[in-house]
């Protein structure tokens, strides 16, 4: 559990400032309470729990910038941050820094968060391991997976008078039950861990696993296919790397061409920060207000994130999606979602005579940005579509695939949804896809 | 620090631990970035702190804090002990550790340089001198150069006896290119893509580098690029230049090695194996050609150490011997579990992570070939340069890579540079069809900092010893 309150540790950046001198300061403190209980073969293997404080500081004078970060929680933790920044500014040749934001008056929420789960024991996470794998033993199967509760308390001080707060949880359940030849996998994400409900977590993967034994041979080639929300959650976060961010714009190195169509009018996705199922969280690594940015609407290139050095390039606004400055990474869009569509998952392979449903994708990577080019295997339960109905499991296949081309082909959006995580651990929310074609390579 | 290790040691054994280990960890580190001619930061880092791992009755427990202070260790210590009365209540197998001969003593990274004595300005100079070389080429619209700098000190206790006490010094660099047009971008890096090129060394590794030399290179190839033809189809001849054989050692057979994969412990993450143990000592991995080592003890290796994170002492095992599969990447649980020893692969992330097993220094051997010798005797091939992407199954079979580059070659020349290639293949038959690696004047170490794996994630840095190597009749295309 985190031992300080997001107001003392707000106070704490505060006071950190105040070694600051007459450079610019900003103050970015994060306090992290983690658990993880890793389970495999039926059985805990690794459980482990996590207690640490992490500081940034950014100065600024006149044309020079550093950083220093430093750890734990002494009363020295401030004094010795600031001395190793004001050690690097000493050094650091001019440049062309981004200045401190300035307060903005909004308030630090809606911001994710449940006592709960920021008091969830060992034994907690144990009886919840515990249940999903007397549900596989019962079937005969065998359980991997884990279960984390994560407590984070987040403050932000900069000299222009910027004071931001913030404490997060987040509870994971993710599960893979293997059988005789076969897998299945299923995950909940919430940020109350009595949100997460890992009977009904095992049902699914039992249900996916089952399914999905003795998998036969399909040949590589062109298929109608319906990606479960796991896999286009992975098709979501490849576009935020490759596109979504004003840098990559200004970098022509996006796919993104604003204002253009470039995907089927079925397709509408924000980045959204204020969405109460994406672990919304009210503030950037800049301290700036997160706004809810269309990125794609009905098929067409809407908007990208921005930081404060990216918004000044463009002579707009940052739109609150900075990592800690300076970076030569640019903003990032932490809060993907793809908006549902009016068509019940049930009926979604109703019109296809032959396809793949693909439940998740694994290890995709991109090949080609400019051309949204990805590749990577499906995994854990890939099924024949035959006349509407879900057949028998095919081995994983390797696909390589442009995800805009996917998209400018969408026949079905499902009208439930699921929030997984991406590679990069942020909530991504996203609906069942039926695409006209999508090519599997191998 | 020792004192530190014990307190948490005697905490641990009165909370009931039957076996107990510490280590308490500082990271320093120095990061410096220029972009288009422009020094975008100077970043230092601190970051210390300890774990105390436990096992309590056959059960793991594990807490990290960086508080460190006597009470903030004792603190983890019954964290831990906690945590492992918690696994306690899903156990099928108790684990059990075979006692060892408690191991002792100190290591550091040779370095003839140490990089933090190095002044700011000269590392800026050389950044800038670089980026100044790159700026030469109009159609190279992003150019990017960074340092890094890393002293790392680890002090492991154990309640067998064992305390060892290392000191790992890293550095290093990376120059990207990124040239773009209308409808094409295309990047050339040096001398390593995906973060940096980073070896267990002093500063003396930085200038070997010579990252202006190099700059000029790169950017004139990134522009070239853009106009290309497209990389050949077809069934054809690759030859890999050492980065890229670097990156084909780390995903093929690294992963696949590792013993926690292939026993289940990554399945529902990174994956399990297709080297199964009924497999061990007679599969045929590779062609005669390819002897693959795990070899802690090789200098410059971001694997190279004194001790792993078990106290297990460094060493060099043969993975893959004259092509057959010979032996695993083990930790002393996983190890046991074959009736055999761990040998000393077992790695953490800093402090707040559990030590799982991590790659070393996984290197290809050298053979007797040269890169002109291959090139001259291929009929019609490619020679493919720098990882531009890769991916493979969650077994470590079916896999495919993308490189910066590619030199189509006809009749035994190297002809025109070609653009978006990619090669697949199945993990054996690649290996089975490997016909000549080089020899040692072109073999050298490469060092990858982005190796992911465990739940929480970690990031390793690990070392592939590489030199050119040449495979028949792989699959290739161009990325479109």
């Amino acid at each position: 559990m985190i031992t300080r309150s997001r107001s003392e540790l707000l106070s704490r950046a505060t006071d950190a400032l105040q070694h600051a001198g007459n450079a610019e300061a900003e103050v970015l403190v994060r306090d992290v309470a983690s658990s993880l209980t890793r389970f495999a073969n039926n059985t805990i293997h690794q459980n482990v729990s996590e207690r640490g404080t992490r500081w940034r500081a950014r100065l600024i004078d006149g044309r020079h910038v550093a950083a220093a970060e430093t750890s734990g929680d002494s009363d020295d933790a401030p004094g010795r941050l600031m001395k190793a920044a004001h050690q690097a500014l000493r050094v650091a040749p001019e440049s062309d820094p981004s200045p401190l934001p300035h307060p903005d008056g909004a308030e630090d929420s809606p911001v994710a968060f449940a006592g709960s789960t920021a008091a969830a024991t060992a034994e907690q996470r144990a009886a919840m391991v515990e249940t999903v794998v007397r549900a596989a033993e019962a079937r005969g199967l065998v359980a991997f997976g884990y279960v984390s509760t994560d407590a984070v308390a987040t403050a932000i001080a900069n000299s222009a008078g910027l004071q931001r707060q913030a404490t997060t949880t987040r509870c994971s359940a993710v599960v893979v039950l293997r059988g005789e030849d076969g897998s299945g996998y299923a995950a909940r994400h919430a940020a109350d861990i009595s949100g997460v409900d890992v009977g009904e977590l095992s049902a699914e993967a039992v249900e996916t696993c089952e399914r999905n034994q003795n998998a036969v041979a399909q040949p590589p080639g062109d298929y109608e296919v319906v990606l479960s929300p796991y896999a286009v959650v992975e098709l979501l976060t490849h576009l935020g790397w490759m596109g979504f961010s004003a840098l990559a714009v200004q970098e022509h190195r996006s796919f993104m061409r604003l204002g253009e169509r470039l995907m089927h009018e079925r397709v509408v996705i924000r980045d959204d920060p204020r969405s109460e199922a994406l672990f919304p969280f009210p503030f950037d690594a800049e301290g700036v207000t997160s706004r809810q940015v269309p990125l794609i609407d009905h098929g067409v290139c809407a908007g990208v994130v921005y930081d404060t050095p990216t918004a000044m390039h463009d002579g707009v606004a940052s739109t609150g999606h900075s990592l800690p400055q300076p970076n030569t990474w640019g903003p990032f869009a932490s809060h993907l979602e793809m908006q549902a569509g009016d068509t019940p998952r049930a009926e979604l392979l109703a019109p296809i005579r032959r396809g793949l449903y693909v439940n998740r994708l694994w290890y995709v990577r991109n090949v080609h940005p400019l051309r949204t080019i990805i590749t990577g295997m499906t995994r854990e339960g890939t099924f024949l579509i035959e006349d509407g109905s879900l057949g028998r499991a095919v081995r994983d296949l390797r696909f390589t695939q442009s995800i805009v081309d996917a998209l400018s082909d969408v026949r079905g959006v499902s009208s439930e949804r699921l929030v997984e995580l991406g590679e990069d651990e942020s909530g991504v929310s996203a609906p069942w896809l039926h695409l006209g074609s999508f090519m599997f390579t191998s | 620090m020792r004192d530190l290790a014990e307190r948490a040691l005697d905490a641990a054994a009165v909370s009931g631990a039957g076996y107990a280990d510490c280590r308490v960890v500082s990271r320093s580190v120095q990061a410096i970035t220029v972009k288009n001619g422009e020094v975008v930061s100077v970043d230092v880092s601190d970051d210390e702190g300890a774990n105390v791992r436990v096992l309590l009755d056959g059960a793991w427990g594990f807490a990290a804090t960086d508080r460190l202070t006597a009470e903030g260790v004792e603190v983890a210590a019954r964290e831990a002990a906690a945590v492992a009365r918690a696994s306690g209540r899903v156990q099928r197998n108790p684990t059990v550790l075979l006692p060892r001969e408690a191991q002792r003593g100190e290591y550091t990274t040779p370095a003839d340089r140490d990089p933090f004595g190095v002044s700011v300005e000269d590392k800026i100079a050389l950044l800038l001198a670089a980026d100044a070389a790159m700026a030469g080429e109009p159609r190279v619209t992003v150019r990017t150069g960074s340092l890094e700098f890393v002293r790392e000190h680890r002090f492991f206790a154990a309640s067998d006896g064992s305390i060892t006490d290392q000191t790992i010094i890293e550095s290093g660099a990376s120059l990207d290119a990124v040239a773009t047009s209308d409808d094409e971008v295309q990047a050339r890096s040096y001398p390593n893509s995906f973060g940096r090129h980073q070896l267990c060394a002093g500063y003396e590794a930085i200038e070997a580098m010579e990252l202006a030399q190099h700059a000029e290179r790169i950017a004139a190839e990134a522009a070239a690029l853009l106009t290309a033809d497209q990389c050949p189809a077809g069934t054809m001849t690759v030859i890999l230049d050492g980065s890229q054989a670097a990156m084909q050692v780390h995903e093929s057979c690294g992963h696949p090695t590792e013993l926690d994969r292939v026993l289940g412990y990554e399945a529902a993450y990174a994956g399990t194996s297709f080297l199964t143990p009924d497999l061990l000592g007679h599969f045929r991995y590779g062609s005669n050609a390819v002897t693959i080592t795990a070899d802690a003890t090789r200098a410059t290796g971001l694997g190279t150490f004194g001790w792993d994170d078990e106290g297990t002492p460094a060493q060099r095992v043969e993975l893959v011997r004259d092509g057959v599969f010979n032996g695993y990447l083990m930790s002393r649980e996983t190890a046991a579990q074959l009736g055999m020893e761990s040998n000393g692969t077992v790695r953490g992330d800093g402090w707040p992570r559990l030590p799982i097993i991590r790659m070393t220094n996984i290197n290809l051997e050298p053979g007797t070939s040269s890169l002109e010798e291959m090139i001259a005797t291929t009929e019609r091939g490619v020679y493919l340069q720098t990882n531009r992407s890769w991916s493979i199954d969650d077994r470590r079979l079916n896999f495919q890579f993308g490189t910066q580059n590619g030199w189509e070659i006809i009749d035994g020349k190297r002809t025109r540079l070609v653009r978006n290639p990619l090669y697949s293949g199945t993990t054996p038959e690649f290996w089975r069809s490997c016909d000549a690696v080089a020899a040692e004047p072109e073999w050298r170490m490469w060092g990858v900092v982005n190796c992911g794996k465990g739940q929480p994630s970690q990031l390793m840095h690990v070392g592939h010893g590489a030199a050119p190597c040449r495979f028949r009749n792989v699959h290739v295309e161009p990325a479109r």
